[in-house]
This record gives C-alpha cells, sequence and structure tokens, in this order.
C-alpha cells in the first residue's frame, strides 16, 4: 500500500477506531482508496461497512485515527469536511427528500442563488438539471420539477448519482445502492458507476449482492468483525466462493 | 433502466391542468372556503356585507399571524404549543414596563420582542440539542410562560388606555377606510407578511432547507443543511409571531390579560392542517394556511349569522379538520397508487 505516492493515492484512513457506548464498531482500521478505482466493500451485517463510510463521511465522529484526503489530514467532523473535500456519499434512504423536485434535490445545500437574500435562481436550478437528466439517461417526460417521491427506486439512485458527478466530486460512496432495485435499475447504476469512474471520480460500493459487486469493482475489501481481514481481492484473479470464504472466515479453516 | 424509454412510460409528459390544480394541498381548503361562503350567503346575505366582511378579516389576523410562522415551523417537522401563552405574555411585559415609567412604548415593544425571541431560542435548543420532542418541550414551555405571566401581574390585567396617542400603536391596529371598507393597519401586515412568507418558504435557499429538514432530515444533515439551526431559527420566528399577534390584540382590545391566548395554539394548528400542511414536516403551505385561517374566521363568523349558537362552533372545526385529513389522506394514497 505505502508504495503509492500520495498523488495517486485519494484517501488514507489510518488506524481509525470507533466505539458506539460498548460496541467496539471499528478496531484499527486502515483503508486506501486510489484515484479512479471502484472498491468494493464487502462484509456481512454488523461487519462495521456502514460505520466506517460513515466516518469517512463526516456523518458520526470516530474515536481516534487519522484520515488524509490527498495527503492532507482532515479532521472530518462534519458532514461539511467531507462535501469540502469532494466526497459524496448517497445512503440507500436518507439521500434525497421525497417531497422536493428532482432540481431543488440536485442542488440541496448548494443551491443557485441571485441576488443578497437569497433567492433561488429557479430557472437555471431547473435548467441544469434537465441537461442532467438527459446526460444519465432518464431525460425524456420526466420535467425537473417532478417531486422525488414520484420516481422509482432506480430513477432516485440516478439522480443521487448524477448528482455526485455534476459536483464533480473526488469520491463517491454508494452504501447498498441496488438494494430493492429490479433486474434493469441494478443494471443502470452499475452502469451509473462505471460512468463515474470513467469520468475520474473514484467509488465505493457497499452491496449485499456480492454478483453485483462482483460486475462492476476493480478491488474488493472486505471487513469481519469491525476489522478490515482482506483489502486486494480482485474480482480478476478470485472467485465468488473465494471471497464469501473470505466474508464468513471459513478460509482460516481451509 | 439501460433503455432510457422504458423510464419514461410512467411519467406522461402532461398531466392535465385540472389534475394538477386538483392535486395541489390547498385544492380541498379552497373548494370547502368556496363552498362555505356559498351556504352562508344564501341563508343570510348579510354575511357578504362589507361591514361583517371587515369585522371577520380583523380578528381574522391576530391568529393567522402566528399560523404563518407555525406554517414554516411545521414545515420543518416541528410544532409549538406555546404561543397561546407567548401571546398572553409579551404585551403583559410590554405594558408592564410601559406603564411602570421605565421606558417608551417602542422601547417596552422590543424588549417584549426581545423575550419572545429567548423563549424560542430555548424552546428552539431543548429540541433541537438535547433531542425532545418538540410536543414535550413546548408543553412545558407552555406552562412556563403561562405561569409567570400570572404570577407577574397576580392575573390582573395590565393597563393599556394610554395607547391611544402612541404612534406604535397607529402602526399596529390604526385603522382606514376603502371605500365603505374599514380597513385595521393589523390586516395591511397580515397580507405584507403572508406574501413574503409565502416567498420565503418556495423561492429562498432557507425556504429550500425548511423543506428539507422536515422532508427528510437525514438527507438535509448529508447536504450540508444546518438543519438544527434552522428549527432554532423557526422557534424563535414562531415565538416572535405569538409577541406581536399578542401585542396587536392588547393594543386593539385595550387589555393585556395574562391569561388571553389560551387555547390558541390548538386553533393555530388546526388552520395549518387544514390548509394543507402535513403535520410530520417537508410539505407546507402558506396560501393553504391563508385559506385555512379564512375558514376558521368565516365558520365562527357564519355560524353565528345563520343561527346556529356559537357554542356550537367547535364541532364544526372538528369535523372540518376530520375531513380534510381524510381528503388529504385519500389524495395521497391516489397519487402513491399512480407511480
Ligand atoms: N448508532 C449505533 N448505535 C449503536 N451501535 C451501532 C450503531 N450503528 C451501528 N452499530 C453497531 O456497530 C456495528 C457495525 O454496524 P454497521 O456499521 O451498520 O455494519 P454493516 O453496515 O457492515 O452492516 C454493529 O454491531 C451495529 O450493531
Ligand atoms: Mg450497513
Amino acid at each position: 500500500m505505502s508504495d503509492h505516492s500520495p498523488v495517486e493515492t485519494l484517501v488514507e484512513m489510518r488506524h481509525i477506531e470507533k466505539s458506539y457506548g460498548r460496541v467496539h464498531a471499528l478496531r484499527d482500521v486502515n483503508l486506501t482508496i486510489r484515484k479512479g478505482e471502484i472498491v468494493g466493500l464487502l462484509g456481512d451485517n454488523g461487519a462495521g461497512k456502514s460505520t466506517l463510510i460513515k466516518v469517512l463521511s463526516g456523518a458520526v465522529p470516530y474515536s481516534s485515527g487519522e484520515i488524509r484526503i490527498k495527503g492532507r489530514p482532515v479532521a472530518m467532523t462534519s458532514t461539511n469536511d467531507a462535501i469540502a473535500a469532494g466526497i459524496e456519499t448517497i445512503y440507500q434512504d436518507s439521500a434525497l427528500v421525497p417531497q422536493l423536485s428532482i432540481a431543488r434535490n440536485l442542488f440541496l445545500g448548494r443551491e443557485l442563488t441571485t441576488g443578497r437574500l437569497g433567492r433561488l435562481d429557479l430557472d437555471r436550478m431547473n435548467e441544469v438539471a434537465a441537461e442532467l437528466l438527459k446526460r444519465v439517461g432518464i431525460s425524456k417526460n420526466i420535467p425537473p420539477t417532478t417531486p422525488i417521491g414520484s420516481l422509482s427506486g432506480g430513477e432516485r439512485q440516478a439522480v443521487a448519482i448524477a448528482r455526485a458527478m455534476y459536483f464533480d466530486s473526488d469520491l463517491i460512496i454508494l452504501d447498498e445502492p441496488t438494494n430493492n432495485l429490479g433486474v434493469a435499475e441494478t443494471q443502470g447504476v452499475l452502469r451509473f458507476v462505471r460512468e463515474a469512474r470513467d469520468t475520474g471520480h473514484s467509488c465505493i460500493f457497499i452491496a449485499h449482492n456480492i454478483h453485483h459487486v462482483f460486475q462492476v469493482v476493480d478491488r474488493m475489501v472486505v471487513m469481519r468483525r469491525g476489522t478490515v481481514v482482506a483489502d486486494d481481492l480482485s474480482p480478476k484473479t478470485s472467485s465468488i466462493q473465494d471471497v464469501e470464504d473470505v466474508i464468513t472466515g471459513d478460509h482460516i479453516h481451509v | 433502466m439501460s433503455d432510457p424509454s422504458s423510464l419514461s412510460a410512467a411519467h406522461p409528459p402532461e398531466q392535465g391542468v385540472l389534475r394538477r390544480l386538483v392535486a395541489k394541498p390547498e385544492f380541498g381548503p379552497l373548494v370547502l372556503l368556496v363552498a362555505m361562503i356559498l351556504v352562508f350567503t344564501v341563508i343570510n346575505p348579510t354575511f357578504l356585507s362589507l361591514n361583517n366582511i371587515g369585522n371577520a378579516l380583523t380578528f381574522t389576523v391576530e391568529l393567522g399571524l402566528i399560523a404563518l410562522a407555525m406554517t414554516l415551523l411545521m414545515t420543518a417537522g416541528e410544532f409549538d404549543l406555546s404561543v397561546g401563552s407567548v401571546f398572553g405574555f409579551a404585551p403583559v411585559v410590554m405594558w408592564a414596563f410601559f406603564n411602570a415609567g421605565l421606558m417608551p412604548l417602542p422601547a417596552a415593544f422590543v424588549v417584549a420582542m426581545l423575550i419572545a425571541l429567548a423563549i424560542g431560542l430555548f424552546s428552539g435548543l431543548f429540541v433541537t440539542r438535547l433531542g425532545i420532542p418538540s410536543f414535550l418541550v413546548t408543553l412545558g414551555m407552555l406552562l412556563v410562560v403561562r405561569g409567570t405571566a400570572l404570577w407577574l401581574t397576580s392575573g390582573f390585567p395590565q393597563r393599556t388606555w394610554d395607547a391611544g396617542e402612541q404612534w406604535l400603536a397607529e402602526l399596529l391596529v390604526g385603522d382606514f377606510y376603502v371605500g365603505g371598507l374599514r380597513v385595521y393597519m393589523s390586516l395591511i401586515w397580515f397580507v405584507i407578511l403572508a406574501v413574503i412568507f409565502h416567498q420565503f418558504l418556495t423561492r429562498t435557499r432557507f425556504g429550500n432547507w425548511i423543506q428539507a429538514t422536515g422532508g427528510n432530515p437525514g438527507a438535509a444533515r448529508n447536504r450540508g443543511v444546518p438543519i438544527q439551526r434552522v428549527k432554532v431559527i423557526l422557534f424563535m420566528l414562531s415565538a416572535a409571531m405569538a409577541a406581536l399577534a399578542g401585542i396587536i390584540s392588547s393594543i386593539r382590545v385595550s387589555a393585556a390579560n395574562p391569561n388571553s391566548g389560551t387555547g390558541y395554539e390548538l386553533e393555530v394548528i388546526a388552520m395549518v392542517v387544514i390548509g394543507g400542511t402535513v403535520l410530520t414536516g417537508g410539505r407546507g403551505t402558506i396560501i393553504g394556511t391563508v385559506i385555512g385561517v379564512l375558514i376558521l374566521r368565516l365558520m365562527r363568523n357564519g355560524i353565528v349569522l345563520i343561527g346556529v349558537p356559537g357554542l356550537a362552533y367547535n364541532i364544526f372545526i372538528g369535523a372540518i379538520i376530520l375531513g380534510m385529513m381524510a381528503l388529504h389522506a385519500a389524495l395521497e394514497r391516489r397519487h402513491n397508487a399512480g407511480t
């Protein structure tokens, strides 16, 4: 890991510890993300995947450790720290506001305004949103003023990913983006993830379904009971069975 | 998903003007308002007289001012039960300071407003920092504020009859005639503030944050929206509007009674939800609230004119709330079924 120069390394998490009261959710976790790679983060329920990415996106405080983005230490004490560092996290159920329009969701927290009173530039927001929808291929007949609540699950993921791409985040984190999606919609999400990489974004991709992960990632990191137990599995050299054994810990006894 | 056209199938390009109008949360309340006016006017034509409308509108605004702020607070997912007690408390403070000769009326007004803001700040911090539901926090605040008003005054109303020559009193509740219609300044304030609040909620960055805070707090926080600050500011706004309404009322009726405003919190919340704002947050409408304010006001006025005992008023209000909630729920279900 250490032989990568800091220019290639986007994220470096070192010796991260996190406890929720008595629950030791992360133990001495080290994770490196390079520029332009898609990393699959795997592990059984409760392994600590969500906690790890919440730490990385400033959503929960960590107990100790160090986080560097492009070589620079970042305190990561709030989601704003992560946004400023170019990290965009798409949580399964808390990515978008169902009552707000597509355009308002795309620009939430970074609204386009005119003048000093914080007046929204809705025309421009809708224009850009329509453009963006066209680019990700869900433009037809969906006006940018449509509330998110009336979109399908796949369309919502597409909007969330489009947002991350529009704001040119260096790292896009997806926590279980394919849960509850149909086959076609899942393929759509995977296509967006590849598109994001092809345009230079790094991705952390968490999914229950190993087949989804295998289709899209460059490298796999496996967590078990709060620690990283493997961080350089490749879908080219490992089989699904191999990876499943690492996830459950069966490979130790083999 | 790989085929763009398959995604769009569920979204016909134009839903039709009528369907979109019906889908608006303000539609139900608007129909009810028009129906009410028609029925009352047919039974008793004086209902539509200038005199009656003027009267009804005057008393409208005091609760209406609070309802405007409550709409924003409820859109952000919280509500405030202490507005009625602040309504009673703020004028008591203002007149007590003024009558004691401690300061001129405008200064006493500013002090009363600052105290109201502090009450709102306190409620807001309690709700956001300690994570206690606003129902409990503002219930506690209701009792503390009302108790303080009663204790400070020993339960006696404060003298307000020096108000006549005060420019501040003129500005807040003065009146003038437009044709035959007597218009009070307080109505002008209500209209101006309703327009501002509407613009604020629908057209500004902060308004966007209010809706996001109530709609999906997690998503808002993840986008860097300061949801706690949004809520605290709205609690302060709600208390300030309650104080302003109480002060206007005290000047109009020439009495600052420490007991006034009792029960107003429920009437205000009724106005807001009848107008289509959702109690659980995320969706709010100032236009709906203005309609809701008018519905409750004209109902109170109308049932008396058509000879129903005034004491039966609450039956109608309760029935309207239940009917409106059923309607909104039905529309919501149909809307969800359609996607
Ligand atoms: N907010 C929380 N409070 C207490 N314990 C938590 C909290 N969130 C997660 N945990 C615990 O931390 C551990 C890791 O959880 P999580 O990161 O959600 O795992 P994963 O996403 O891999 O399923 C689990 O034991 C879980 O019960
Ligand atoms: Mg998880």
